[in-house]
């Protein structure tokens, strides 16, 4: 068990984030996709605390923020989204274009 | 009091100055509720007054070495222009001359111009003439005298357009402009390379610098040729003689100063430049060469001409040939002998004619006959006029056309016989007029014909009167030769050729012996010396051809190329413009997106770097 390992698989999740976040037309799976995100920090968090910061272990305690933090923001994020589907009856994300040039 | 007058005589051009900007007063804009009459006669006033200065001035100056005065222009970083003025009795002759015919021509206008509105302009415009010959005869620089020739250049624009409403008068000042303005631009070539090649512009330390200047002949012919295409332009020689002809829509009072003084005005500054054209053979070569031609071409076609105004233009051309013939063989005072005689026959002759066209009208000499019954004071002016002008002993320019026959025989005998050919021609012309107008049975533009009222006749008989006494005065100046020392031979050559064109004129055109319309030889040739050996089709193919395609090609270049590239600089702002907006797409995940890409984009070159 090495810290590359955990930090790749951090990545990985990321990068499967990204494509999550970018690429869902539901308003509801690009917040999940935030989700994943968050985890993937949060798992990186988890490993250098471990790996380098044993003593200390700095990196939980910054963890249990972002857990803190994201529980907010989807709540914040869902009532967004009940409020545009309150308006145009859809969370499909390419109805949202109103803004465009 | 003689000596003041001498060296106050430079009021003169002043005077007439301050009369023609007087007479603006009585412009039909500005002075509403009288007529324009006032205007004539202010100017008329001050220009005898500058007659009888420059008349009073005369006996002091006589026998009197030259008097200079000069004043500072401008003094700036090593140009010095000093506008330098030589009182001479020359100078002073010449502005008696001058201020004298325009006296006559300003009280015979008052007859001519009495059912016109515009004395004012007209007026306005005799005094800047006057003014701007006084002070070119004056005037001892090169410098300012082309100044004075370009503002008589702009005068001759403005008071040959007088009738502006009138499309011939416009296309013909249009014309007389640009062809003078073409030999005085050349001209300034001349005068701005002369600078540096003698270092002054006066007329007096020129003439000493030529004595010793060594030039290369390449520079001298060039200056020559540029020095002798001002005045190739002023005094409407070929090739640039087209002016003088369209000229003759102007007002007639005009072209009396016109065709007796103004042309000469080029005469003057090439005679004295002489000294700096004697630099260059070629340049002589070109004058005489230049002369010649003209005085042949245009006493030829002076003789196809059916307009009376137009018919006399062109002896007018002829004679300043004659003049550039004398300056290129380097006899300058035969020169100005024979500007002086030949000035005043002409003016009678213009104004003769002009007394004529006044109440019958038309112009076309076919048209007339038969005035000499009833108009015999016209007519004989007109003779006086003709006498003066051709080699008729004993009258004014047979004495100038002797003195340059005798210099030129042993020389250069073929310009004696152009000499000879020009003064048969030119008798030949003015019988030709005489005969048409004043010979013959009466046509019915002629039927009545009164004589006109004083203030045409008083000036033209006091002329007449002085065309007499120009043999007296040329014997009082001692300009004559004395006894019967004069070549006898060339004044018998030259009585014979006036004498063959008299008669021929007489034979052909007075009388009923030859057929009228008189037709010589075949139809083109007379056409082709009728319209003037085609000059204005010749122009319309040549340069203005060559200038309107290159200002085309020019224009569209401007439009479509200079116009284009800064357009296409706006155009393609515009376009990406409207591109670029497409990025702001609405879509959040897009933005994402983006910021990732630039994310990537700024760690890859972060590391890369």
């Amino acid at each position: 068990m090495q810290l590359q390992y955990f930090l790749v698989l951090a990545a990985a999740l990321f990068c499967i984030g990204i494509y999550g976040l970018i690429t869902s037309r539901n308003a509801v799976r690009v917040l999940m996709s935030i989700e994943l995100l968050l985890n993937a920090v949060n798992l990186n968090l988890m490993a250098f605390s471990n790996f380098l910061d044993s003593g200390e272990i700095k990196g939980q305690v910054f963890g249990v923020f972002v857990i803190t933090v994201a529980a907010a923001e989807a709540a914040v994020g869902l009532a967004i989204v009940l409020a545009i589907y309150r308006n145009r009856d859809t969370v499909d994300m390419e109805q949202f274009n109103l803004l465009k040039w | 009091m003689d000596h003041f007058l001498g060296t106050t005589v430079w009021f003169v051009p002043c005077y007439t100055l301050i009369g023609g900007i007087i007479s603006g007063m009585w412009s039909p804009g500005i002075l509403r509720r009288i007529g324009p009459r006032p205007a004539g006669y202010a100017n008329a006033l001050m220009t005898l007054l500058a007659f009888t200065h420059s008349l009073f001035a005369l006996p002091g100056i006589w026998n009197q070495p030259p008097q200079t005065l000069s004043w500072t222009w401008l003094d700036a970083a090593g140009l010095h222009l000093s506008l330098d003025l030589e009182i001479s009795a020359v100078s002073v002759g010449a502005m008696a001359l001058v201020t004298g015919l325009n006296l006559l021509a300003q009280i015979f206008a008052v007859g001519y111009m009495e059912m016109d509105w515009g004395w004012a302009r007209f007026y306005a415009l005799l005094g800047l003439f006057e003014a701007g010959i006084c002070s070119l005869i004056l005037c001892n620089s090169l410098f300012f005298s082309y100044v004075v020739l370009e503002i008589l250049t702009l005068g001759t624009y403005l008071l040959v357009g007088l009738w502006f409403s009138q499309g011939l008068v416009v296309t013909g000042a249009r014309d007389a402009f640009l062809t003078k303005r073409v030999g005085d631009l050349v001209l300034l070539m001349a005068v701005v390379a002369l600078l540096p090649l003698a270092g002054t512009w006066n007329f007096t330390e020129l003439a000493q610098w030529a004595q010793t200047a060594q030039l290369d002949p390449t520079v001298a012919t060039l200056l020559g040729l540029a020095l002798i295409a001002g005045p190739l332009g002023k005094c409407a020689q070929f090739p640039l003689h087209l002016w003088l002809d369209e000229a003759m829509e102007g007002p007639l009072p005009s072209t009396i100063l016109r065709n007796s003084v103004v042309v000469a005005t080029g005469a003057w500054v090439l005679i004295k430049l002489e000294p700096v054209l004697a630099l260059s053979e070629i340049g002589l070569a070109a004058a005489v060469a230049i002369g010649s031609v003209t005085a042949v071409g245009a006493s030829a076609i002076a003789i196809a001409q059916i307009d009376m105004k137009r018919s006399l233009s062109y002896s007018v051309s002829a004679y300043m040939g004659l003049v550039f013939i004398a300056v290129g063989t380097g006899q300058t005072d035969t020169a100005l002998m024979l500007l002086f005689a030949y000035a005043v026959a002409m003016a009678l002759l213009v104004m003769s004619v002009g007394g004529i066209v006044w109440n019958n009208i038309t112009q076309d000499l076919t048209q007339y006959g038969g005035l000499w019954s009833r108009r015999p004071l016209s007519g004989l002016s007109f003779i006086i006029g003709g006498a003066g002008l051709i080699a008729l002993p004993p009258f004014g320019c047979f004495w100038a056309l002797l003195q340059m026959a005798d210099r030129l025989w042993a020389t250069r005998p073929e310009l004696v016989a152009v000499l000879l050919l020009v003064n048969g021609l030119s008798a030949f012309s003015v019988t030709r007029e005489f005969g048409l107008l004043f010979a013959g049975k009466t046509k019915p533009m002629t039927v009545r014909s009164p004589e006109v009222h004083w203030p045409m006749v008083l000036p033209m008989l006091i002329l007449a009167g002085f065309a007499l006494h120009v043999p007296i005065l040329l014997w009082q100046w001692q300009l004559l030769p004395d006894g019967l020392s004069f070549n006898l031979a060339a004044a018998i050559l030259l009585s014979v050729s006036s004498a063959i064109g008299l008669g021929l004129g007489a034979f052909v055109y007075i009388g009923d012996r030859w057929e009228k319309p008189v037709r010589l030889g075949s139809a083109s040739l007379q056409n082709f010396f009728a319209y003037d050996f085609y000059t204005a089709k010749l122009y319309k193919l040549t340069i203005v051809f060559a200038v309107t395609i290159v200002s085309r090609l020019i224009s569209w270049f401007d439009r479509y190329i200079v116009d284009g590239f800064v357009n296409l600089v706006g155009l393609a702002t515009v376009f990406s413009g409207q591109t670029l907006k497409y990025n702001v797409s609405g879509q959040t995940q897009f933005y994402v997106l983006t910021i990732l890409f630039g994310v990537a984009t700024l760690v890859t070159l972060a590391i890369w770097l």
